[in-house]
């Protein structure tokens, strides 16, 4: 057995939960993927035994493909130095999941910010308020529904610009395209 | 303050006068006195640059000693009670328009807001985004503007240089306009901001101060500011309807 056959504590963490999809991105990166109701456990499990302290982000990806939600779980050991990234898919409706707030105190924020930006409910997060956008009543604007254009020209008036190089320019056949 | 229309009688009742303004202070004597002071304002600026996205590479040469505005008499400034020009360089997220108001309500007059940037002009090329406004010159009255992205330090010096031309003219006065179409401008901001809108600033009294108030200063927008100043009371402008008529315009 050399050295790089021994199992780290990563794998050995891994070994333990069924129903992973594992796949190694480089030496320092292993991207998993989860079904849903086994992330918290995971994440205790890493937590307890790999010297996984440090959750640095959950970002969500919306799939309007699927319906789906995907929320990304990127975990840091200062032990192992292997940076773990666990993937769970939810449906987008409810759109509901549980909170790891429990585990990491700082996902509170992650999830509140999730739940601004692509309106996710996060059972037992302790703050959902909204939290950076200013004033917002429109839909969660992540969405990928969410078209920003209807929204600006909406909310917004543009100044009129009609200098007089575009009429020669326009006279000579050229011009500003309007998509 | 060349040009300038002192109002013969001021309000007595009022807290803000400060002393009755006589009809011989409008004299020729007077007229000469505001241009001198025109004159020496406009080599004296104290700039307080909000720095809200860009501008950062492009203002220290300005100011420091590769072109050196100082020999210009133009100066940073820390704080907006002390300063007359804001340059709002970049662009606007409505968060951070909020406290450019706030900002600029408690500049004293006379005052100027340079818009630096594209953004500032027609939203730049963050137009699309629902995060920032797109014509700062809707919420606040804004002075000059410098196209580009971003402006070269010339641009800048350039834009001073007409800046100080126009204070000395007396032509500087797009911040007067903030006092006679106030309502219009409350209507902008409450549009974003909701009709719980307020600044620190009492702008009726200061427009009053000012001389400015006009009959486009009170409105319906500003009625919902009758619960912090019952202008419309004393002034007998007619309330609007309570609904909440903030996304008017």
């Amino acid at each position: 057995m050399t050295a790089e056959q021994v199992p780290t504590p990563v794998d050995e963490v891994l070994s333990q939960l069924p129903g992973l999809e594992i796949s190694r991105v480089s030496g320092s990166r292993v991207k998993l993927r989860v079904p849903g109701q086994r992330l918290p456990g995971l994440l205790a499990l890493l937590k307890g035994q790999a010297g996984y302290l440090h959750l640095s982000a959950i970002s969500c990806v919306d799939w309007p493909q699927t319906d789906e939600f995907e929320l990304v779980y990127h975990v840091w050991s200062y032990e192992t130095k292997v940076m773990v990234s666990a993937h769970v898919r939810i449906p987008r409706e409810p759109g509901r999941y549980v909170s790891v707030y429990d585990l990491f105190i700082p996902a509170g924020y992650f999830e509140r910010d999730i739940h601004e930006m692509f309106g996710v409910e996060f059972e037992g997060a302790p703050d959902l308020r909204p939290f950076v956008l200013t004033e917002w009543h429109g839909p969660p604007p992540m969405l990928k529904s969410f078209s920003s254009i209807d929204y600006v020209e909406e909310q917004y008036d543009w100044r009129d610009y009609r200098p007089d190089w575009l009429a020669d320019v326009e006279q000579r056949g050229g011009g500003i395209e309007e998509t | 303050m060349a040009g300038k229309t002192i109002p013969i009688e001021s309000d007595p009742n009022t807290e803000v006068a400060c002393r009755d303004v006589g009809g011989e202070e409008r004299s020729l004597l007077r007229r000469v006195v505001d241009q001198f002071a025109d004159h020496c304002r406009a080599r004296s600026l104290f700039v307080l640059h909000y720095c809200t996205g860009c501008g950062a590479i492009e203002l220290p040469p300005s100011i420091t000693a590769r072109f050196d505005l100082e020999r210009m008499g133009i100066q940073p400034m820390a704080t907006p009670r002390q300063a007359d020009i804001l340059l709002i360089t970049g662009y606007l997220a409505v968060k951070t328009l909020k406290r450019v108001i706030l900002t600029y309500e408690q500049m004293p007059g006379p005052k100027y807001v340079v818009g630096f940037g594209s953004c500032t002009i027609n939203g730049g090329m963050y137009w699309h985004s629902y995060a920032t406004i797109k014509q700062l010159g809707n919420y606040i009255p804004v002075e000059l503007y410098i196209a580009g992205c971003m402006p070269r330090p010339e641009a800048i010096q350039q834009m001073f240089l007409e800046l100080m031309a126009r204070i000395d003219r007396g032509e500087a006065r797009a911040w007067e306009d903030y006092y006679r179409r106030y309502d219009a401008y409350l209507a902008q901001q409450q549009s974003l901001f909701g009709t719980r809108w307020e600044g620190p600033t009492d702008v009726v009294a200061e427009a009053r101060r000012y001389g400015l108030l006009e009959h486009q200063t009170l409105g319906p927008h500003t009625a919902h500011l009758e619960r912090y100043a019952p202008y419309h009371r004393e002034l007998g402008v007619p309330l609007a309807d309570k609904r909440g008529s903030g996304s008017l315009v």
